[in-house]
């Protein structure tokens, strides 16, 4: 019954992937039909338009399993032994560093904004102590 | 006949070496890294080449779209956390998908990547399926990019310590907010290491900058002429 439940539910998410991939085509937009569909699911969602309950057995399933999905694709770094050359290790070293910065900058910037927001959240408290006195 | 079997090996390959994982959980064994291995060796080894592989492969390839769909889910599991945070969540999603598709443009330039290359190399920190499709509509080639996607994932839960040590990060919202937008979410386990709200950061801030990523990704190779 359970597994029942979980192929349907996962019908449910192809279908928003299919909507998507309309959308993505019917537009021309350079945005992937799945991420269309992921917008879409969670306005519907946010609405209520469609309960959580409807998706969240097949949602889960999928998600948990995910890295099983890509591995096709990754297999296919089989026609490209040349990442083994120079070449490949250019690649890594581009990745690397752009890491490193993408790091740090993102995580100063993130302490930096959470600065901000817990500021300005005192701030609004101070001024409703201050109308309440 | 063909085709089951190579959906058997995958899945097969797949548990096993999940398995294995869990036991030992030792980042470099990720079932990602050691199945696709596995897989290729046994490829090579049978003389099988990877059009024929994809036969079966593509059926498995298929559920990659309803998975990104998914990514809502857990997303509107977190709304509230995200609503409670929105600015520092989404200002420091917008910093970290900039800087990681901005960085690794100039620098794939500077090192003389070819073109069809840098376009693989463009959606790098986003989680893997988002990135392979963001790849493709770039016409980039979907293994490079799930090859760059691993050494950043890796490789930032790895460095990420000594990263934070260096630039005086120490709130957990910008550790997360660090993590999940850099490493996606290899980051994201490593996130779960600190504490909740690490990992609550790292997990919502993995899947905006997944949404941002793909509107950007298009936006920054024009602005480059890459």
């Amino acid at each position: 019954m359970k597994f029942l439940i979980i192929i349907l539910q996962i019908c449910m998410l192809y279908l928003f992937n299919f909507v998507g991939n309309i959308v993505h085509n019917f537009f021309n937009l350079v945005i992937p039909g799945s991420i269309i569909g992921l917008i879409l699911l969670f306005i519907c969602l946010c609405l209520k338009v469609i309960p959580v309950k409807f998706i969240e057995n097949g949602a889960g399933f999928l998600l948990r399993i995910l890295i099983l999905f890509f591995i096709p694709a990754t297999v296919g770094i089989m026609n490209y032994p040349s990442l083994l050359s120079i070449h490949g290790a250019l690649l890594a070293i581009a990745v690397l560093l752009s890491t490193i910065i993408s790091i740090a900058i993102a995580g100063i910037a993130g302490q930096l904004f959470e600065r901000k927001a817990q500021k300005r959240k005192d701030d609004r408290e101070c001024s409703k102590c201050s109308q309440s006195v | 006949m063909f085709a089951i079997c190579m959906i058997l090996l995958t899945v097969v390959t797949y548990f096993m070496m999940t398995k294995i994982y869990r036991r030992y959980s030792y980042s470099l064994l990720i079932p990602a890294l050691t199945a696709t291995t596995l897989i290729i060796i046994i490829l090579l080894v049978l003389h099988i080449p990877y059009k024929s592989y994809m036969i079966g492969g593509q059926w498995i390839n298929s559920l990659l779209g309803p998975s990104v769909v998914a990514l809502a889910y857990p997303l509107f599991k977190q709304r509230r956390f995200l609503m409670n945070n929105l600015f520092p969540i989404l200002g420091g999603a917008l910093v970290g998908a900039i800087t990681g598709m901005v960085s690794i443009g100039i620098l794939s330039k500077m090192f003389g990547i070819n073109h069809t290359l840098i376009l693989s190399l463009i959606p790098k920190s986003i989680t893997t399926p988002v990135a392979i499709e963001v790849s493709k509509g770039l016409g980039g080639n979907a293994s490079m990019t799930i090859v760059a996607v691993m050494i950043a994932g890796i490789f930032g839960a790895i460095i990420a310590p000594t990263i934070f040590k260096f630039a005086r990060v120490h709130s957990p919202i910008g550790r997360g907010i660090a993590l999940g937008s850099a490493s996606h979410a290899i980051g994201t386990s490593k996130a779960a290491e600190y504490n909740e709200l690490t990992f609550s950061m790292s997990s919502v801030t993995m899947t905006l900058c997944a949404i941002i990523g793909s509107f950007l990704g298009p936006i920054v190779v024009w602005l480059f002429h890459i």
